[in-house]
């Protein structure tokens, strides 16, 4: 049995788009699969869609604590990889186009996603508005520049 | 009474203006006056103002900065530390050891405090350096940015602390301080605005320099500090009285202006200071004389300074 999460807009669910903002996204859902098949769905606000900071971080917490062990993500930035990495959470690329949660399960179920050693943007890129979607396929190297100044 | 020494920021909102440039030269033309002089660079990100002086990077210290350290043998993993952080630079999952992450860390120690088991030791990391070094006989002081990290503002803290108690210690050492800030009207310029007498705007004539000075200013007001600012590069494209026009609307007053000088550039690219005593600069050339002009100008308000604040008193 694995417990698939994936970002996901909305309250989530299986029929919700996948968001590729993952510390910003707003909402995760769980979706676990046994035998190949999607077994059961639960869905949870993300608490960290508009922190002040470290975003990623908090995400990563809400996945751990639900004992998620495999993470579909579109855009992932340096903390939430090391994050996901600490709490071994496998980490897979979403294909680079607007997809439904049950569909980008389906695809992983399938084999069809690479899996991704490590953050693909920098610190940062999700904050603001609009989808933005980076560069995918496996092992990006994140060089993150994250400035923060609260003494 | 001997006097406590003057503080002057040299600042100016937008980069490259030439903020270190005349940070140095005011500092060399106090130093020519037979003033005692200290010169500190708080742009610690880039910290170059000993390149303008050819000075070396010396006695160079650490400056450190808090890093939560988790004592495994002692912590419950109650999560109480995760959730009060207020930047979520500890990672904390049911049932595992908090992780923390530096990269977030803003250093309030809230973790260590308020952790019931004590359970968290307070570490130290090096984010940066301060460097104290002499030339020219001058003193200067010089701030660095570890790159990488992000907490910037520590720095220009770990300096105004060593300025501060330099001050206790020594009130009389010198008769003048020159401050040179970074670009921007941020926490780190903030500090040393907060920390001067008076402040010297340096800008240019464009709209940018315009933009960023009307930045600088009003951080400045809200600060409650004096201020009157330099136009440098005063002669370029002839923008020069419509920007002096619309300075005087504005109700800023002028320090004075440099025109763009091949001396001037000269003297940067050499670090020989173009008003150093002992340089051969053409005494006669725009550059100078605008030089000149300002300190006049700046003497002359630090004396009504001093005058308002005896009759003030």
């Amino acid at each position: 049995m694995v417990i698939v999460a994936v970002p996901s807009g909305g309250n989530g669910g299986l029929t919700s788009i996948l968001n590729p903002r993952f510390g910003r996204c707003e909402s995760f859902t769980f979706v676990t699969v046994e035998d190949g098949e999607i077994k059961q769905v639960k869905t949870l606000p993300n608490a960290a869609s508009d922190a002040m900071g470290g975003a990623g971080i908090q995400a990563a917490q809400t996945l751990g604590n639900n004992n998620a062990t495999v993470a579909i993500v579109g855009n992932l930035g340096p903390n939430a990889a090391q994050a996901l990495g600490s709490l071994n959470i496998k980490l897979y690329q979403a294909p680079n186009q607007q997809i439904t949660v049950k569909d980008v399960v389906q695809e992983y179920i399938d084999g069809n996603l690479q899996e991704l050693s490590g953050a693909n943007v920098g610190s940062h890129f999700g904050m603001g508005g609009g989808f933005g979607r980076g560069r995918g396929g496996a092992g990006g190297g994140g060089g993150g520049r994250g400035r923060g100044r609260n003494l | 009474m001997p006097e406590k020494a003057k503080i002057i920021t040299v600042t100016g909102g937008k980069g490259g203006t030439g903020k270190t440039l005349v940070a140095v030269n005011l500092a060399t033309m106090f130093k020519n006056a037979g003033k005692r002089v200290l010169l500190i660079d708080g742009d610690v990100e880039n910290p170059n103002t000993y390149l303008l002086m050819n000075g070396e990077l010396e006695n160079k210290a650490p400056v450190y900065f808090f890093k939560p350290s988790i004592i495994e043998t002692k912590c419950s993993k109650c999560g109480l530390c995760s959730k009060n952080c207020a930047t979520h630079a500890l990672l904390h999952v049911d049932g595992q050891y908090p992780i923390p992450f530096l990269t977030v860390c803003s250093g309030c120690k809230l973790c260590y405090k308020i952790c019931p088991e004590e359970a968290i030791k307070e570490d130290y990391k090096t984010i940066g350096w301060t460097y104290e070094t002499k030339k020219n006989n001058m003193d200067l002081w010089i701030g660095e940015l570890k790159p990488s990290e992000a907490r910037s503002a520590a720095v220009v803290e770990a300096l105004l602390d060593n300025l501060k108690e330099l001050l206790e210690k020594e009130p009389q050492k010198y008769d003048i301080i020159v401050l040179d800030t970074a670009p921007g009207a941020h926490c780190d310029v903030e500090l040393l605005l907060e920390s001067a007498d008076l402040i010297v705007p340096v800008t240019e004539p464009t709209k940018f320099g315009k933009l960023d000075l009307l930045r600088i200013i009003e951080l400045i007001e809200l600060l409650g500090k004096p201020y009157k600012a330099i136009i440098n590069r005063s002669s370029l494209l002839g923008f020069k009285e419509k920007f002096l026009e619309e300075l005087e609307r504005k109700d800023i007053e002028i320090l004075g202006d440099i025109p763009l000088d091949d001396e001037i550039v000269q003297s940067y690219c050499q670090g020989d200071p173009l008003m150093d005593e002992n340089s051969n600069f053409n005494k006669e050339g725009e550059g100078y004389k605008s030089f000149i002009t300002i300190f006049e100008n700046l003497n002359k308000w630090i004396r009504e300074k001093k005058t308002a604040s005896m009759e003030g008193a």
